[in-house]
């Protein structure tokens, strides 16, 4: 009890902190504006639903006016309107209307994507990343782009990441000494950090055929394994849904269990605590980490997940078993058992906890302390434009944080867009309960587990 | 008998899971082959080795030896039939119901070995066998429940107007024998769903399953056996297109539930519409035929969507599906960039055996496919561009690369006549509606498809589409019963909804029965 007690009261300790930490927004209106928009949007379903399939349709449009077509259109299935909108709607009669509509819904989509986007290129994203070092937070590039279905786009994709990771390793290079963020006990951390996407380097993922995904993947996979090895730079391969779990993970444990790769690079995995059999998934990597020695330890990258609608849409469709939690509560609690276990297993592994959830941050900050281990010994991860004032204030409060910064052209990259909006504006989204005042005691509440 | 639990769809495996595959593959191991089917009519049995069934995947497996019906072993089946028929007609439709319910555990008990006998008789990929295991059941479970239905839940809804002095009443009867001709493209749901539905409301029936699935054929009928339909109400005639015109011709039939070709369905119809002497009854045609389905992709459409539902809805089960998609006509400022991600997402496809998890394209069904296929091919190759399909292909069974084809004239044959294979043609369009234009043209609308984000583009082509299956935004295939009624019109079809309300209506006759209630002036 006493353990637990004291664990409760540094979580208290290390969220107040925190929370004291955050940046005050009045020193940015353009992004309180923002925020209002987006709070706008969160507040009714259909209107949220307009904007976001407006969002999606962008990079298909071919002129303003179709721009102007398609938003109008949208427009027509939202019940409600604040006045603003019955205006944009009224300019959609006109020629002239529509082309100012269209060009103004476009740039506006343009600068939100900006916010989330470092750059249209890694080698544009350079003067993003290097303010953020200098501020004390690394980064994970992830490049966007459309979705894989020939074998010549996985190529370009491949090509693509092997020329980020040139790029970041030569810039990173060049930069100066962050000291947090290069070195924890189990050595050192490598600067330049790239996270790709199985389903990107291979057309041929198949939820029954994993195997088939797993082949083709292999070699373009295991080239940037290589290179990214002969550069220092570490590479993180994302998880997407449940149809491809299993062929990322085999995969990933496969290709590092190489002889090739027993002394780098530096290489990392994803576990979805939103899963309700995280904790098998844990259980399959701690084992393949206990058997296979690497120079460098595996990094678990801690996430809630970012497909829970489509899984249960999946599952419900199909009549399945819903893979995720469907309580906030039970996925939080989850969040913190695998948190717990991962900080346990070092050196095994290396923990990066990715989280936007203050009391999921607070908990592995306690955990880590009261297990002795220092500040760098855990990682943070933030999604660029979502979890910026919270990386701000885990890098000012002495934590290693790394932004996970999605770049590629606004295009390819409103997908991706679309998902974070989502995300933002979903009920439960801790974000959005700090947007509303919820108290912060209550935000630091451990989760209430259903009996 | 207490309320049934509502309708839901059996859940398809989830095969992302590695223990499910390998229930099924388990399945495939103790599955015994060849199977012997009888021609089977009340308790006679008559085994032969007339009819025999192969792997199209290894032709020189053997799957299912069959007796070949005769057209008298068809006339001895209907008159089974219409001796079983009026105690069956007269077993409360509860108890029928509880038959085909029986039915539908008989085959869920056994989904994995059912599934396993699809993929070797009829070539069927693992997921859509299994698919093909549950939407049987679907339709035992569905029917059974619609027949009730009819007969009491849904009475009210017909409630006829009444007036001091009478009652007016409209029931339904079912109609006698009905003739069940079956595909062997969904060679367990299709047979099973005609039969249950012709069973559930009362009728008795003579079923012939395609001459390329007897297995499949006999494991429809011992499902419904072991579940307590009587002897008599239902024979398996394995056999060939003699056997079907027999039973058709048969005065004693009054239904013929087909879903097959097109020419074969107009032949019952004509045969139908043949009043001989003596028959006492107008034959009634239930008919699902053939397509040639349109898939439109406006220039807002997310290829990232629309290329993986294209490929699935042509290539899956290697286009052999009457719900398969044929035609994409695409906004021509978004032609090239479809048919360059298409053409190279069509040559990842892995054709090989059904067997095989990792297989895309499965052969198609049988020599002829593969000759009728291979012809179309040639006629695209001559008119047009054939952008993909010259991939090697395994050399022992009825393989055929998947085509992808554009530039074809407006009148050439590949645009116009179901190739029932993997051949998918491409043309640019101008807008929405020259693609419409198109498509109204045809003489056959089952399904269709539309890629567009705009709900005013949506709202239209919904307003145009003549089809019976319209869908936007996905895949043009794997309707669910229950869920997306199933079945085409013009020359695609009777205008028939397979899996929906209105389904069993098409296997009763209605009769309204009025009672003068006033006697000597005073209402009784």
């Amino acid at each position: 009890m006493g353990a637990i007690a004291s664990l409760e009261a540094e979580i208290q300790r290390v969220g107040m902190a925190l929370s004291d930490a955050f940046p005050s927004h009045r020193a940015n209106p353009l992004k309180a504006l923002d925020d209002r928009a987006m709070e706008l949007a969160a507040q009714d379903a259909e209107l949220r639903a307009a904007l976001f399939r407006f969002v999606d349709v962008v990079p298909a449009c071919r002129s303003v006016d179709d721009l102007a077509a398609h938003l109008t259109s949208f427009l027509e299935q939202v019940h409600t309107r604040p006045p603003s909108l019955r205006a944009a709607m009224r300019m959609g009669d006109t020629k002239a209307g529509r082309a100012a509509l269209g060009a103004a819904g476009a740039a506006g989509v343009r600068h939100m994507a900006h916010r989330f986007i470092v750059g249209e290129s890694p080698r544009a994203a350079l003067p993003t990343l290097r303010k953020l070092w200098r501020d004390g937070i690394a980064a994970s590039v992830d490049l966007l782009g459309e979705a894989t279905v020939t074998a010549a786009e996985a190529d370009r994709y491949a090509g693509r990441c092997a020329e980020a990771l040139d790029t970041l390793a030569g810039a990173y290079a060049q930069m100066s000494e962050q000291p947090l963020l290069e070195h924890d006990a189990s050595g050192a951390l490598p600067r330049a950090n790239l996270s790709v996407k199985v389903s990107a380097l291979t057309p041929l993922l198949r939820p029954a055929a994993p195997a088939r995904g797993q082949r083709d993947a292999a070699p373009r996979l295991r080239g940037l394994l290589r290179q990214a090895r002969d550069l220092g730079a570490h590479l993180h391969i994302d998880m997407e849904s449940l149809d491809s779990r299993e062929a990322v993970l085999e995969l990933v444990l496969d290709l590092l269990a190489e002889p090739q790769f027993a002394d780098g690079p530096s290489a990392g995995v994803v576990l979805q605590a939103y899963l309700r059999d995280s904790p098998q998934t844990l259980d399959t990597i701690l084992e393949w980490a206990g058997r296979t020695p690497r120079a460098q330890p595996i990094v678990v990258r801690l996430v809630k997940g970012a497909y829970w609608d489509h899984e249960v849409v999946e599952a419900r469709q199909h009549g399945w078993n819903v893979p995720v939690f469907e309580r906030k509560a039970d996925c939080d609690a989850n969040f913190e058992a695998l948190t717990a276990r991962l900080l346990e297993a070092r050196p095994l592994v290396r923990v990066a906890i990715a989280s936007h959830n203050l009391r999921s941050v607070a908990h592995a900050v306690a955990r880590n302390r009261l297990l002795g281990g220092a500040p760098g010994d855990v990682e943070f991860q933030v999604l660029r434009g979502l979890g910026d004032d919270l990386g701000r204030a885990l890098a000012a409060s002495g934590l290693r944080v790394r932004a996970y910064c999605p770049v590629g052209d606004l295009v390819a990259g409103m997908a991706y867009l679309v998902r974070r909006l989502l995300e933002n504006t979903a009920n439960e989204s801790f974000l959005a309960d700090q947007a509303h005042g919820v108290p912060l005691e209550q935000l630091l509440e451990p989760p209430q587990v259903a009996p | 008998m207490t309320a049934l639990p509502p309708f839901r769809n059996e859940p398809v495996l989830e095969l992302r899971r590695a223990t499910e595959r390998a229930k099924l593959a388990a399945g495939l191991g103790e599955l015994r082959l060849p199977l012997s089917v009888p021609v089977w009519v009340g308790d006679e049995r008559r085994f032969g080795e007339e009819l025999v069934s192969t792997d199209p995947g290894r032709p020189e497996r053997v799957v299912a030896v069959a007796g070949r019906a005769t057209p008298e072993e068809a006339g001895a089946a209907v008159a089974a039939a219409r001796a079983a028929f009026p105690a069956w007609a007269a077993t409360p439709v509860q108890e029928r119901a509880a038959a085909l319910l029986r039915a539908a555990a008989w085959m869920r008990e056994r989904r994995a070995a059912l599934a396993a006998l699809a993929v070797r008789e009829c070539a069927k990929p693992w997921p859509e066998a299994d698919a093909d295991v549950c939407e049987a059941i679907d339709f035992l479970e569905f029917y059974a429940r619609g027949a009730i239905g009819l007969q009491h839940e849904r009475a009210a809804e017909r409630a006829l107007l009444q007036v001091p002095g009478e009652r007016n009443e409209l029931r339904y009867a079912p109609r006698g024998v009905c003739a069940v001709i079956a595909p062997w493209n969904f060679p367990l749901a299709i047979p099973t769903g005609m039969t249950a539905a012709a069973l559930a409301t009362g009728n008795t029936v003579a079923l012939k399953p395609a001459e390329q699935a007897p297995g499949c054929g006999l494991r429809v009928v011992e499902a419904l056996r072991a579940g307590g339909v009587p002897a008599g109400a239902i024979a398996l005639l394995p056999g060939e297109g003699d056997a079907g015109a027999a039973l058709a011709r048969d005065r004693a039939v009054a239904t013929i539930a087909f879903t097959g070709s097109g020419p074969v369905g107009l032949e019952l119809l004509r045969t139908a519409a043949d009043v001989q002497p003596g028959m006492r009854q107008l034959k009634r045609v239930v008919a699902e035929m053939g397509g040639k389905n349109c898939i439109v992709v406006d220039s807002d459409a997310d290829l990232d969507e629309a290329i993986p539902a294209i490929v699935d809805s042509a290539f899956h089960y290697a286009g052999q599906k009457c719900s398969a998609a044929a035609r994409v006509l695409v906004h021509e400022a978004l032609h090239d960039a479809l048919v360059g991600r298409l053409a190279g997402a069509v040559a990842g496809l892995q054709v090989g055996p059904a067997d095989d998890f990792a297989t895309d394209v499965p052969p198609v069904i049988e020599r002829e496919a593969q000759e009728r296929v291979r012809r179309y091919a040639a006629l695209a190759a001559d008119g047009g561009t054939i952008v993909t399909g010259t991939g090697d292909v395994p050399a022992d069974g009825w393989y055929v690369a998947p085509v992808v084809a554009t530039g074809l004239p407006l009148d050439s044959p590949v645009l116009h006549e179901e190739v029932f294979g993997p051949l998918l043609t491409v043309e640019a369009v101008r807008d929405v509606d020259e693609a419409m234009d198109r498509i109204d043209a045809l003489p056959v609308a089952l399904t269709g498809g539309l890629f567009s984000r705009n709900p005013r583009t949506v709202a239209h082509v919904v307003d145009r589409s003549p089809v019976g299956n319209l869908y936007i935004n996905r895949s043009t295939t794997g309707a669910m019963v229950g869920r997306q009624p199933f079945g085409g019109n013009r020359l695609s079809g009777t205008g028939t909804k397979a899996g929906g309300d209105d389904y069993l209506l098409h296997f009763v006759e209605p009769r309204v029965v009025t009672e003068n209630t006033v006697r000597h002036g005073l209402v009784v």
